[in-house]
């Protein structure tokens, strides 16, 4: 699983709706793994309104991952901003490991790169 | 505008307009055509494009049409053809030394080559003294000879219409060889065909620099049909066994990852992810470009969303088994109930106008049964706009592909209140069983 879909994920869990708890989900036991990907900048710009960049930077500590702490102005002409943001986003895969949501304790496990975000039954 | 001769491919006819509209967006080619003049017995619309280079954009990437040629003339004999084509002679100097070549063909009765050579010889009026070249010549021509309906036991003698023209493009009808499902390393029994995958992506408006997403993902036709023409795609399923490939025939070969790298999209297809898209756990806002889908009818691979029949005991996740808590252990999958169709379309409306960005497309798989069809049954959505509708006839059922555009930005409190359940009962409602009670004919997949 790469960082963007991450990005994107939320624990939901039902009576878990503390927004600053179901994410970003915590990684645990991770095993990362990069893989190089194709590049398309006109997608990285389009994405940056979709990525919630708060998130992604405290995912990135978590995982000793450097990313700028904010978007340049203009992104579209920052060729070094645009590499990491690939880097980082389409390049970083987990390969093994789980999500923790902080709110209600849910792990949602990662197995050979694939989440998996299913809920128990007494969880819907 | 210049005029261009666009020729179909002869399949699945409900779907060629739609698609040259969806490709005409794509590209950005403004076009002009009588819709009333295109019709499901003939592969040959006339259309206005600005220059040939532009009519060679626009079909760059069709499924469905074969080609496109700049037009030269019409007629229902050769003799009003060749009237209609010596009124621009300005139009052949260009041609008269560069190497070309002619193809002839037969719509409703297939041409002998002593046929195709005689038409040829009929043109040599045009004086072209250039070599005639069969591959990759400077100048290629079509003659069109349409005789009509092409099923009839005794073809007419004569053809009804000639078309002629110079032929500027081509479509990438080769893909659907490409991505034929018997030439896949994986494969399941819901797995779509290749030549409607296509067409899909051309109607999801999918390329470079977009983003894709299948919440029935499958085995993955669409993230690689999407992908390939640039788009970068995710997909989900409640059903983590058609990702992996860990059940249905094709086990054991990777699942999905084995076609990414048979056809070299790994670097595009980012993310598979496993659950019931009535439960999902996207973030909420839009995220997707475009949502292209083909929901479970619920004939072969059963519609299904978390849940218990008679309400959830929640209890039964925690009992404990091999001793750990049931819901902890590796392989506890939840209970689930039946999801009616209905339901998974009025739901996937819903979630299409709350995650798709504004411009973005929905386009889905709506199954119908024939006799009691109503364009009423087609749900509607007020942040999204029905853009178009293609029938694909199985006799007593169809199913159609719906494209819809999302034009507005919805709030999710009014998502679904608006669908008019109460009102229209719409046919596709209990599908899975007028299917086994009623009809006799068989699922697309039964037939491949
Ligand atoms: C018609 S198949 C899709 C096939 C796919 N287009 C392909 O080419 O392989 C429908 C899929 O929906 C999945 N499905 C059924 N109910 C679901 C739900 N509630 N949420 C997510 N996926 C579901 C099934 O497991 C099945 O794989
Ligand atoms: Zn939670």
């Amino acid at each position: 699983m790469r960082l963007i879909t991450h990005n994107m994920l939320k624990c939901h869990v039902k009576n878990c709706t503390d927004p600053d708890k179901q994410f970003p989900l915590r990684f645990k036991d991770v095993q990362l793994e990069q893989i190089e990907a194709d590049r398309n900048d006109e997608f990285l710009v389009r994405m940056l309104p979709r990525i919630d960049w708060a998130a992604l930077l405290k995912t990135a500590k978590e995982l000793n991952i450097e990313l700028p702490d904010k978007v340049p102005e203009s992104p579209a002409d920052d060729g070094e901003f645009l590499s990491t943001l690939h880097t980082v986003i389409l390049e970083t895969h987990v390969k093994d490991g789980s999500m923790v949501c902080d709110g209600c304790g849910h792990e949602y496990k990662i197995t050979n790169g694939i989440p998996n975000m299913l809920l128990a039954e007494h969880e819907i | 505008m210049p005029s261009f001769i666009v020729h179909f491919a002869h399949y699945h006819e409900d779907f060629c307009l739609a698609e040259l509209e969806a490709l005409s967006v794509l590209e950005g080619v403004k076009i002009g055509y009588n819709k009333t003049s295109y019709s499901l017995d003939s592969p040959i619309l006339l259309i206005d494009v600005e220059s040939p280079a532009l009519a060679e954009k626009l079909v760059r990437r069709a499924i469905l049409i074969r080609s496109i040629s700049e037009y030269w003339g019409n007629g229902s004999t050769y003799d009003e053809l060749f009237a209609e084509v010596k009124k621009t002679p300005e139009r052949w100097q260009q041609y008269m030394q560069c190497s070309f070549k002619f193809s002839v063909e037969g719509f409703g009765r297939s041409l002998t080559q002593k046929e195709k050579v005689a038409v040829i010889e009929s043109f040599s009026f045009l004086g072209f003294q250039g070599p005639i070249k069969m591959k990759s010549p400077d100048a290629e021509f079509f003659v069109y000879e349409d005789y009509g309906k092409s099923d009839l036991p005794f073809p007419a003698e004569k053809p009804k219409h000639i078309w002629f023209g110079r032929v500027v493009g081509r479509g990438s009808r080769d893909l659907v060889d490409k991505f034929d499902v018997k030439k896949r390393k994986y494969l399941g029994n819901t797995t779509m065909d290749a030549e409607l995958s296509l067409v899909m992506a051309n109607q999801a408006l999918a390329c470079p620099g977009s983003l894709v997403y299948d919440p029935f993902v499958g085995t993955g036709s669409f993230l690689l049909t999407c992908s390939y023409f640039g788009a970068y795609s995710m997909g989900s399923d409640i059903d983590g066994r058609q990702i992996r490939g860990t059940a249905g025939f094709r086990r054991g070969v990777d699942g999905i990852k084995a076609n990414l790298a048979q056809y070299q999209l790994a670097g595009r297809v980012l993310d598979t992810t496993v659950f019931d898209i009535c439960r999902n756990p996207w973030r909420s806002g839009p995220m997707f470009d475009a949502i292209v889908t083909d929901p479970p009818y619920g004939v072969r691979a059963g519609a299904k969303r978390l849940g218990r029949k008679n309400g959830t005991v929640p209890e039964k996740s925690f009992r404990i088994v091999d001793g750990i808590e049931n819901h902890r252990r590796d392989d506890y999958y939840p209970p689930t109930v039946p999801y009616e169709m209905s339901d998974v379309i009025a739901d996937l409306l819903g979630f299409a106008a709350e995650k798709l960005v504004v411009g973005g497309r929905l386009v889905y798989w709506l199954p119908t049964v024939t006799d009691e069809y109503d364009p009423k049954d087609i749900p509607l959505h007020p942040a999204l706009r029905l853009v178009a509708n293609s029938e694909q006839p199985f006799g007593s059922w169809s199913r159609r592909l719906i494209t819809m555009e999302k034009i507005a930005e919805t709030g999710p409190a009014n998502v679904l209140s608006f669908l008019n359940k109460a009102e229209h009962e719409p046919a596709h409602k209990n599908f899975r069983d007028k299917y086994f009670s009623k009809f006799e004919s068989v699922s697309p997949t039964d037939s491949q």
